[in-house]
């Protein structure tokens, strides 16, 4: 499997090139154009509770498609649905990634996707809810972010702060705590900051340039109320 | 040799390399792609736990000037570095060992309390409505109470003949009055009404509306009778029964706005049921309730409880009486069984007859 981005930027596009036999997995909804050697079928990951309790608790999509060459090499097109980077991280069988639910867009056969239950402080009030996803195995991921996507690279116990609704993804060597973002409670939500995750290396974050639910206050003051 | 591990460090990929880690007498061998295999001694080690879930070995020494970390996550490893470590690092291991504990029962602590309390809700919401229905009762005053049944009783009689005076309505009026005497701290002011219909039906309405039919007057076959019907039904007024349905129906919305102290709220409410507070159907628990409470204020005004007993007799053979009261009444034979039993335990007393002819109120209808 070799895969692509086209368009890098705010409506990027991957292509995925597929040898005969081959398959990716991909967010149900995402596929946008493929060859017709290549078959669609819907697949329960982790066969049907997991997918129950994939969509159940962590509101990814109950389904993943998987596009198989079938009938020869063929290649797909993947697309988001909200506008924004996409990134792709090589799992090596080591490494491990945590993505919050909606991050994930595509990944090869060797990607092993669990729905994962957070701490009790951390699914309260992280902001991602108390169930996201752990990506291990081998082969590409591929993420989707809303706005641009930036890399922190955090050294061994070194400490970055992050506003939790920016968080899109996070290797599973980092660890973090809940904080407000200022001392007082109250401080903390007339910042509009309100509560931060303060992330410890070592290890990398992936955060987006724009909140989506911030995109979701803002855009809501212009849809017309109807009687 | 696939790897085991990532190693972080200065010279090596933010993200950390794949390593191959595996434990020797010696000290820890770690191979990176690409640079030269390592074996340190474990006197040069330090260890702590971490990751995400605080579940992963993280070893860290110094090594020619750089600084290196390890995280281990395979078992198998840790399992060997814990077996071949010197005694001097066992305190370090077991302090850590004993941190990812603390962070897994931490974590299973959670799981427990939030299934937990999501089962519990769901019992309490399963078990305990009917208190909370009590208790919501409970807080509304009986001059809120009046005008849901005013409200009810107007619609229902609005398509209805009313028998304004006569025997019959003295007789039932007289019977009423014999019973509510005998509650004790009686807030209820009772309101019987007698309706002209073949129906043999009485019901009573929250606020002590009394509705009694004159087919019930005709089937009955004496005033003991007719009594017990009254005493039944004055009892689903003064037990509340009317307004526990309400609530019920109404739903948790209502509870916890009678609760937090809206009993307006609630009157508007239930004025909108309107005329189904009629056909409201009293539970079966409710049915009993009145029934040995309504025997009971029987005995109180020396009227015989056997003409209740006998009536629902009666009414449990439903093929020769074709009545409506089975409809919102459901008879059974344990219902008259219970009875029996209760009336058996109250001591003997002669009753008192009624001052009234019940051949003049026959003939009256």
């Amino acid at each position: 499997m070799k895969s692509e981005i086209l368009y890098p930027g705010a409506f990027p596009m991957v292509r995925v090139d597929l040898a005969a036999g081959e398959s990716v997995k991909a967010e149900s909804g995402a596929m946008v154009a493929c060859s017709p050697t290549v078959d669609v079928e819907s697949k329960m990951e982790g066969g049907f509770l997991g997918a129950l309790s994939r969509k159940m608790l962590s509101g990814e999509k109950f389904f993943f498609q998987t596009l198989r060459a079938s009938r020869g090499p063929g290649e797909v097109l993947l697309a988001p649905t909200v506008p924004g980077d996409i990134v792709m991280l090589e799992l090596d069988g080591v490494n491990e990634y945590l993505v919050q639910k909606d991050g994930f867009l595509a990944g090869g056969e060797g990607v092993k996707i669990e729905s994962k239950m957070q701490s009790l402080s951390r699914g309260l009030l992280g902001g991602e809810g108390f169930f996201i996803l752990r990506m291990s195995g081998t082969g590409t991921l591929v993420l989707n972010s809303f706005g641009a996507v930036h890399k922190i690279a955090l050294k061994p116990d070194e400490e970055y702060i992050v506003d939790n609704s920016h968080l899109v993804a996070w290797t599973a060597t980092t660890s973090y705590n809940i904080e407000k973002a200022s001392a007082g409670w109250i401080a903390s939500f007339t910042s509009g900051e309100g509560l931060v995750c303060r992330f410890r290396g070592p290890g990398i974050v992936y955060i987006q340039s724009r909140n989506p639910s911030g995109f979701g206050n803002w855009i809501r003051q212009f849809i017309p109320v109807s009687e | 040799m696939s790897p085991n591990a990532l190693c972080f460090g200065g010279d090596l990929p933010e993200a950390g390399a794949p390593c191959r880690v595996e434990v020797s007498s010696a000290g820890l061998l770690v191979a990176i792609q690409g640079l030269p295999d390592e074996t340190i001694p474990f006197t040069h080690l330090s260890v702590t736990a971490g990751g995400f879930d605080q579940d992963q070995l993280v070893v860290k020494w110094v090594h020619g000037g750089i600084e290196r970390t390890v995280y281990l996550k395979d078992p198998a490893v840790i399992a060997a570095f814990r077996q071949a470590a010197p005694p001097e690092l066992m305190p370090h291991l077991e302090r850590t060992a004993a941190h990812v504990r603390r962070a897994r029962s931490g974590r299973r602590t959670w799981l427990a309390i939030a299934v937990g309390s999501i089962l519990g809700l769901l019992l309490v919401l399963w078990f305990g409505s009917d208190l909370l229905v009590r208790m919501a009762v409970a807080q509304i005053s009986v001059e809120w109470e009046r005008p849901i049944g005013e409200a009810a009783r107007g619609q229902f009689l609005a398509g209805q003949t009313v028998v304004k005076e006569g025997p019959a309505v003295a007789a039932v009026q007289d019977i009423t009055k014999r019973l509510a005497d005998q509650i004790p701290n009686n807030p209820y002011k009772f309101e019987v009404t007698v309706v002209r219909s073949d129906v043999v039906n009485a019901f009573a309405l929250p606020g002590g509306y009394v509705i009694v039919f004159t087919g019930l007057l005709k089937k009955a076959e004496g005033p003991d009778e007719v009594a017990g019907v009254l005493s039944h039904e004055v009892n689903h007024v003064v037990l509340r029964h009317g307004l526990e349905r309400i609530v019920k129906t109404l739903g948790i919305v209502a509870v916890v706005t009678v609760l937090a102290g809206n009993q307006e709220g609630l009157v508007g409410l239930a004025k909108q049921l309107g005329i189904e507070l009629v056909t409201l159907k009293f539970g079966r628990e409710q049915e009993m309730e009145a029934d040995l409470s309504g025997l009971r204020l029987l005995h109180r005004a020396k009227i015989s409880s056997d003409g209740l007993i006998h009536f629902f007799e009666r009414l449990t053979d439903a093929d020769k009486l074709q009545v409506e009261l089975l409809s919102t009444h459901p008879m059974s034979a344990a219902r008259v069984e219970r009875l029996k039993a209760e009336a058996a335990t109250l001591p003997k007393q002669e009753p008192v007859p009624f001052d009234f002819e019940w051949k003049d109120v026959q003939a009256g209808l």
